[in-house]
């Protein structure tokens, strides 16, 4: 029976077809479910086994991005959220995606309301689209379940994904942080574009303390195939695309459970 | 309330002015910038002020925030820009869900703004004034507020309709009349006066302005259609030149061309995929942001609005611009500087593109100085959708009509009219209403919508609301029905409209539906779970007239026969001479280094990866060959693929070229050279160029007999090509205001033919990218040119000459050329293939270096004059590194010539029978490469 995947959708989400997809490569079963079908009861949050928020510019990314988003499921969802959490089910942030469990406090400590830390504007001051070097750290993550300590391709598409967080913050989540853009060799940097928003420590994405909720900035979706690869021609064959493994975790985590 | 970062937190913003100020405007006594966001809210108290601060507005972990007092503070200056009221703020709509969804159910109206203050001692007034009026503030949509304003809400009555007694006007009247408003001409404004005659009586304001863009060069392409006497001899028109072409070549792929919102061909299994190219000239002269962003709006709507609706899968851009370093002084009074426009335009796409989830993955940048006075902007777009619903649809009395979307305000009122006149002085200050900015949310929903209702059938005829805004998306829907309206329905973003106003404002973000009575439930309930509004404004007829009636009184009552078929025909005369251009004799180089790195440099060979790189060109996870790719990313590849269906390999390509300068000398030779080099383009990365169709764009100066006749020769290049090649044009689109004149001088802008090309390929795997793959391959040069060709080319421009030998396209050869080099391609014959153009074999080479990391040598024949072989610019021809196989085999029958191999050392070295002529590092051939458009984007 393949796991239900609750693809979250709303005005200015445009991830949201790859990501289905992506996952249904997966082997999930994936649904595209509009914000108005939770808070209209058409739909309940609690016949899904995975939620991903995508990619996107919900509301258009007005005030902050993601914060629309982030208040409307706080001020309607908080409950269906945190019995979906509590339930031990997976959830997974990409990119705007991120931003929104960030800024309903989902992450870092599954504290809805609680917000402790911000994806703020690129140092670059603008929009960045391109492929970078990412150090999978050891972590509880189940997304990541078999990748740490390798190094990743994947490719930001953002104009705030610089990650932000008071010092004491940041030793608090030491253990939570799962990628780091890194150099070629898979060290983690601070030089531009290499880490491509400034962000602090090089985190490019984090997981809550149990390993089940994660965020990231940089969109695995774009890499399920070999073809989506900016020089796959360059290869004689690669392995498995390394997107596709993140999604391929997730799925398997719920079918074992 | 204001919210500011705090103190240890960086202010990108701040920091991105700063270095504009240095950089664009040299003031160095500004040390600091800060800035704070400013929203303003009606109707609710200090409470609740800091609960939204709070929860909304502000976050604590990087920002503070104030009610009703500074939030910059020890500033010189601190300058407040907003929008001017009745420039709808995207943002404002997002404060009030919010607001909504936190329980807030008092607020009245919202709107923010943002805050600037100035650090530094020695800062005077003229310097901020400066930075206001070159970088902060474009006094069209926006101003510097002084006050806070006593109110956010626009409140006024609706104006009442006018008669406007024409029929006893005078010729002289008549053209009073029609100047800045209706842009037609007495001939024109007769035949009006006529058709009100023998009706007897006058015509309201609504209908003048019905007729008026009805019949605007922008809507039906008077000049396209006119009759066309060339150098004394009748010819066909311009439009039916094209159309017939393609009718003859009848091409077996082609499933709509030139009848619906854009041109359709047939995909794999149940799919088609459609293509329209659009110019967004004149809005973006005076409002580049907002002009590129409803230039992009646009498009984007063309595409859902072809057969019952498609899903757009990619967005192009190709600009033209006077060179960002352009003295101030030399651009013309009313107009923009090229290094704001080309900045803001950019920003526009972008911003259009990313947010609505389109990749904009193709695209150029063009300089030359003659675009100071007005650039040149096209955006184009593609899409997809079910061949069974791919036709345009055609309303049926008793359908009826939904408007679906944004809501009507008083934007861009005489947009349709405004694009088809000339540029002026007066340009500015008469038409300021005729931009705005662009909301791609409200967009994306709407199309979410259109996608999902046509999805299940639900759509009879879909069309958008462009140009002439209602007037012309009911009026053309309605043509062969006759239509009914109920103006006082349209949703208004703001009371005191007049229904003219209502009837051709050109608000974004619009589209109308034809639906049938029994299906209109379930469109509105998809529009409802998707919060877009949908409002059923009209019912389609049989009487075969556009009857408008806002609440009482009847504001529009016409024959659809006089406003579709009344305007008559022109009749125009066109004559062309080649103009004097004298060929130089130049002296060989001695400085080949210095020469090679200056046409690396050239504004139009340099690298446009900085630009790229602020456009999302990997969304809908659909990109086959990134714009720039190579072990560092940073070199070009000639076309773009994408993977539309999931999990299936087949694949659309997409590619263009034009250039403005070689049609200055002959626009015929220009236009081949166009076409040739958007095809190869696409075959340069594997297209098969039976599998290809185009998209002409032709951005003319106002036709006078000359400009036509230089027209009536590009066109012909067009049907040439299309002929020989038998890719026919499914679609395509005429902007001829390319003139700007005020009292003392009349420039016309370069004219300029943009040609897209798009197609099909069934397996993305048998398809090429640009970069070298590895040491020691053979490098071939293959198609047919001649190197003597020089004219217009970069390396006669460093010299400070145009030449009149310019490359004439061998149309015998091409198509045989194209053939091969994609058969070659498919069988995997070819590691890398990259199209010869700008900065000729020379920049080409070196692009395929930087791509691969390696290094090159080639030697050139002995015959051969150096500088000619290395930077001609001849297009349809291609570098070839060769994997396996025999190029004689490969090539058979057509020109080729093994031209040297793929190195390791990072240079490329240039020899000539034998004997070395220079080398050169990689590292210093990138550099001149990349620094042009560094400088401009930081």
């Amino acid at each position: 029976m393949k796991p239900k995947v609750c693809v979250l959708r709303t005005d200015g989400t445009n991830c949201d077809l790859e990501t289905c997809y992506a996952f249904a490569r997966a082997g999930g079963d994936s649904r595209l479910i509009h914000v108005n079908s939770l808070r209209h009861k058409e739909e309940k949050l609690s016949d899904y086994q995975i939620l991903v928020i995508p990619g996107g510019f919900s509301y258009g990314d007005d005030v902050h991005a993601g914060k629309i988003l982030a208040v409307e499921l706080t001020s309607f969802l908080k409950e269906q959220l945190e019995e979906f959490i509590t339930a031990g089910k997976p959830v997974l942030g990409i990119c705007n995606g991120f931003q929104v469990l960030v800024r309903t406090g989902i992450l870092p400590a599954r504290r809805i309301g609680e917000i402790s830390i911000a994806l703020v504007g690129n140092d670059s001051g603008h929009f960045e689209c391109r492929w970078v070097n990412l150090l999978v750290e050891k972590t509880p993550c189940v997304f990541t379940e078999g990748l740490a300590g390798k190094c990743l391709r994947l490719p930001v598409a953002h104009a705030e994904g610089k990650f932000y967080a008071g010092r004491e913050t940041l030793q608090k989540i030491a253990g939570q942080v799962v990628f780091r853009y890194a150099d070629e060799y898979g060290r983690p940097t601070q030089s531009y574009p290499l880490n491509p928003n400034g962000s602090l420590e090089a985190i490019g994405g984090i997981c809550d303390p149990t390993g089940l909720v994660l965020g990231l900035m940089p969109h695995p979706e774009r890499f399920v195939e070999h073809s989506q690869h900016p020089n796959w021609r360059r290869f004689e064959s690669f392995g498995e695309p390394p997107g596709l493994a993140i999604f391929r975790n997730a799925v398997r985590y719920v079918k074992e459970r | 309330v204001r919210v500011i970062n705090r103190p240890e937190v960086p202010d990108p913003v701040g920091e991105e002015i700063l270095y504009e100020i240095k950089q664009a405007l040299g003031i160095r006594s500004i040390q600091k910038i800060r800035t704070a966001k400013v929203y303003r809210f009606e109707g609710i108290g200090e409470s609740e002020a800091h609960l939204l601060a709070q929860k909304l507005l502000a976050e604590d972990v990087f920002q503070l925030y104030t009610l009703n007092a500074p939030a910059i503070e020890e500033a010189r200056a601190v300058i407040e820009v907003a929008y001017k009221p009745g420039v709808m703020n995207p943002e404002a709509a997002s404060l009030l869900k919010a607001a909504r969804d936190l329980g807030l159910s008092s607020l009245l109206a919202a709107d923010s703004s943002r805050e600037y203050g100035f650090y530094g001692d020695g800062i005077n007034p003229e310097e901020i004034q400066t930075v206001i009026n070159r970088l902060l503030v474009n006094p069209t949509v926006e101003q510097v507020v002084a006050e806070k304003p006593a109110t956010l809400i626009i409140r006024g009555v609706p104006g009442r309709t006018q008669l406007l007694p024409i029929r006893d006007l005078d010729a002289q009247q008549l053209l009073e009349l029609s100047r800045d408003k209706l842009f037609l001409n007495l001939e024109e404004m007769r035949a009006i006066q006529n058709y009100f005659r023998t009706i007897g009586r006058d015509p309201t304001d609504c209908e003048l302005e019905t007729i008026a863009q009805t019949w605007s060069e922008h809507c039906v392409h008077k000049t396209f259609k006119a009759r066309l006497i060339v150098n004394g001899e009748e010819k066909t028109p311009l439009l039916k030149r094209l159309q017939q072409a393609t009718a003859e070549i009848n091409h077996p792929l082609v499933l709509s061309a030139f009848v619906d919102n854009s041109g359709v061909m047939e995909f794999y299994q149940e799919w088609a995929i459609c293509g329209k190219v659009e110019t967004h000239n004149s809005p973006s002269a005076i409002e580049p942001y907002g002009g590129a962003m409803t230039g992009s709006g646009g498009v984007f709507r063309d595409i859902l609005g072809t057969g019952q609706g498609a899903r757009v899968i990619a967005s192009t851009d190709m600009f033209c611009f006077a060179p960002p370093d352009t003295p101030r002084e030399e651009i013309p009074p009313g107009c923009l500087h090229p290094d704001y426009l080309l900045r803001r335009v950019v920003a526009g796409v972008r911003d259009y593109g990313n947010r609505m989830g389109i990749p904009t993955n193709n695209g150029s940048v063009h300089f030359h100085r003659d675009f100071r006075a007005k650039p040149t902007v096209i955006v184009g777009a593609y899409g997809i959708l079910p061949k069974d619903r791919c036709k345009k649809g055609k309303p049926r009395p008793g359908d009826l009509a939904l408007v679906i979307g944004g809501r009507t305000g008083r934007d861009g009122i005489h947009g349709a009219t405004f694009s088809s006149g000339e540029m002026t002085e007066r340009t500015v200050e008469v038409n300021a209403s005729a931009v705005q900015i662009g909301h791609p949310i409200e967009e994306k929903r709407m199309s979410d919508a259109i996608l999902e209702a046509s999805a299940a059938g639900l759509i009879q005829a879909i069309t958008d609301c462009g140009a002439g805004g209602f007037s012309s998306a009911l009026g053309e829907m309605g043509a062969e029905t006759g239509v009914r309206v109920w103006l006082e329905r349209a949703p208004l973003k703001y009371p005191g409209l007049k229904p003219w106003e209502i009837w051709v404002s050109e608000s974004q973000e619009r589209m109308v539906l034809a639906v049938a009575p029994e299906n209109v439930a379930e469109v509105l309930k998809i529009c409802r779970r998707l919060n877009v509004e949908a409002t059923v404004m009209g019912e389609f007829t049989a009487d075969r007239r556009l009857v408008v009636t806002y609440a009482d009184e009847k504001v529009c009552d016409l024959e659809m026969e006089f406003l579709h078929h009344g305007l008559p025909q022109r009749v125009l005369r066109a004559s062309w001479k080649k103009p004097a251009c004298a060929e130089p004799a130049l002296p060989l180089p001695d400085d080949w280094a210095n020469l090679y790195c200056r046409v690396m440099g050239h504004l139009n060979v340099c690298s446009k990866e900085p630009i790229v790189r602020m456009y999302d060109h990997g969304v809908q996870g659909s990109s086959g060959l990134p714009p720039y790719g190579g072990i560092a990313q940073d070199a070009p590849n000639d076309a773009v693929l994408l993977t539309p269906l999931y999990g299936r390999e087949c694949a659309v390509v997409i590619s263009h070229g034009l250039n403005p300068v070689l049609n200055q000398i002959d626009p015929y030779w220009g236009s081949l050279w166009a076409a040739a080099e958007a095809v190869a383009n696409a075959v340069a990365v594997g297209a098969n160029p039976k599998e290809t169709v185009l998209i002409d764009n032709f951005i003319w100066p106002f036709p006078d007999e000359e400009s036509l006749g230089a027209l009536d020769r590009a066109v012909d290049a067009c049907v040439d090509f299309a002929r020989a090649t038998g890719m026919p044009f499914i679609s395509g689109k005429d902007s001829l205001s390319s003139t700007y004149r005020s009292k003392d001088i009349v420039l016309k802008i370069p004219p300029v033919l943009c040609v897209s090309a798009f197609g099909r390929l069934p397996d993305i795997n048998m398809t090429a990218s640009a970069d070298f793959k590895r040491a020691g391959s053979t490098l071939i040069l293959v198609g047919k040119r001649n190197p003597a060709e020089m004219a217009g080319s970069v390396y006669y421009d460093l010299a400070g000459c145009l030449g009149s030998n310019l490359p004439q396209i061998d149309l015998q050869v091409l198509p045989r050329v194209l053939q091969a080099v994609h058969r070659a391609i498919a069988a995997g014959k070819i590691l890398a293939c990259h199209d010869i153009s700008e900065g000729g074999l020379a920049a080409c080479l070196a692009e395929m270096c930087f791509g691969g990391g390696l290094g090159a040598e080639i030697d050139l024949p002995a015959e051969a004059r150096p500088d000619f072989f290395l930077f001609n610019e001849t297009a349809g021809c291609f570098l070839v590194e060769l994997g396996e196989g025999d190029p004689g085999e490969l090539f058979a029958g057509i020109p080729y010539l093994r031209v040297g191999a793929t190195r390791p050392e990072q240079q490329i070295t240039v020899y000539q029978d034998g004997k070395e002529l220079f080398r050169m590092e990689l590292k210093m051939l990138k550099e001149a490469w990349q620094k042009p458009m560094q400088k401009v984007f930081g």
